[in-house]
């Protein structure tokens, strides 16, 4: 990386190009181990590798697809522009998704040779999913800051400049929201203390976590000034952004929290109550996910 | 919608409808959601926790027989590490006893578990209960 940061600019520029693009995935692959990391060290996830139901991990590894595409689109690699450039970004995200997770694995022993070949594949491929989407998340996050960082000084400076103004759409919000939340929610799903905790609350217990979840989910974007803050104009009331983007989101994440759920088989021969519990807890993670996801991304 | 000016977003004042069709359906959801829940607190009783086993099938298998079964939880409250044993009776004396642990058997939920045998209890009877749990 240092090389890339010392090239000249009258370098050629093909090559300036080619270490910019190493730059790329070094900090892809720091954000899959910086995103990943909570998940390969997690006891439950290795053993999903092996017991998960095949089809249902089917389904997500073809989810996670479009899911990176969109997400590339939205916050890419580099700035993309076309679909191919933001498929060839995810395929990029996915196949760094992998590699790192199986690295690591090996690295620590989790994976090893005489290991049968689905164990081996499903516990790589399980990994895969957060991993991948913290590679696009890394390369977004962690790379661009100083462009970024400038703009910002001289917009802060000459507030009279003319406004670079994105108007980003309501299903895009949506979308990042349930990226935000499914990212937590792999992030904790797969461990017993999700399922532990619905046991060990009332149904009293899980109307304060829902109303809590919801209220922290509006207060994050709008309330808490972070940098990235909706600011809701003067003339609007409060509960017109509550309704359009809290409730939804909240929606959202306990969509989101079930369908987790449900792929890691916390859901089967369940009742339907104690099924609402544990998505309930789920979703107090994943509410704070969609709510960061909408300030960060 | 939603305007990002100079890296600050702020909501517009004249949303589509179909931000208000979502709106108003979550927020739907949302409550129908709490009033559920709700409903469950309020007529809730803690009954604690009763089994029923019942045998679902029995395997030869290399290393012994397997009879599956299925446990079932009817109460409100959920309970943990449930110690099911089997007995296979011969002559109304136990002849060979196995037993296996549930890690939890939710509230009014089931769960399946299986316990090998060396003798095969095909004509015998198949004595399952369940014999303890915690509470989690």
């Amino acid at each position: 990386m240092a090389q890339s940061a010392g090239i000249s600019r009258d370098d050629d520029s093909s090559e300036r190009e080619f270490w910019r693009f190493l730059l790329g995935l070094g900090r892809g692959a720091a954000g899959a181990m910086l995103f990943g990391i909570p998940m390969l060290m997690t006891m439950e996830l290795w053993e999903l590798g092996f017991s998960i139901d095949r089809f249902r991990l089917l389904l997500m590894l073809v989810v996670n697809i479009p899911i990176l595409i969109l997400l590339a689109d939205l916050i890419g690699f580099e700035r993309t522009t076309t679909w191919k450039q933001a498929l060839r970004d995810a395929t990029i995200a996915y196949g760094l998704g992998i590699a790192i997770s199986a690295a690591i694995m090996i690295m620590l022993g989790i994976i090893k040779w005489d290991m049968p070949w689905s164990e081996l594949l499903g516990k790589t491929a399980i990994q895969a999913i957060p991993a991948s989407i913290g590679a696009m998340l890394g390369r977004s996050q962690l790379g661009g800051q100083d462009d970024d960082d400038d703009d910002e000084e001289t917009s802060d400076d000459g507030g009279d400049a003319v406004p670079d103004q994105i108007s980003t759409r309501y299903s895009q919000e949506l979308f990042l929201m349930a990226v935000g939340a499914l990212f937590l929610n792999l992030n904790v799903a797969p461990t017993e203390e999700i399922i532990l905790i619905s046991y060990k609350m009332t149904t009293w217990h899980a109307l304060a976590v829902i109303v809590v979840s919801i209220a922290i989910m509006h207060a994050f974007v709008y309330a808490v000034a972070f940098k990235g803050s909706h600011a809701i104009p003067e003339s609007i009331p409060w509960w017109h952004a509550f309704l359009r983007f809290t409730l939804p989101g909240y929606v959202i994440a306990m969509a989101i929290s079930v369908y987790v759920l449900w792929t890691f088989g916390r859901l089967d021969d369940t009742a339907f109550t104690q099924m609402l519990m544990s998505a309930i807890v789920l979703s107090f993670p994943g509410a704070i996910g969609a709510a960061a996801a909408r300030l960060i991304l | 919608m939603t305007k990002l000016t100079d890296n600050r977003s702020s909501e517009a004042d004249d949303p589509s409808w179909i931000e208000w069709a979502t709106g108003l359906l979550s927020g739907v959801l949302v409550i129908a959601m709490i009033g559920w829940v709700a409903w469950e607190a309020a007529t809730e009783d803690t009954r604690p926790p009763e089994f029923t086993v019942t045998a679902t099938g029995q395997q030869m298998t290399p290393g012994g027989y397997r009879v599956t079964f299925d446990i079932a939880n009817d109460a409100t409250q959920t309970a943990s590490a449930v110690v099911v044993r089997g007995e296979i009776v011969e002559g109304g004396q136990a002849v060979e006893e196995a037993d296996v642990t549930f890690d939890y058997v939710p509230a009014q939920s089931r769960a399946k578990g299986a316990m090998f045998f060396s003798r095969d209890p095909g004509a015998s009877e198949v004595r399952l209960r369940a014999v303890g749990y915690t509470t989690p």
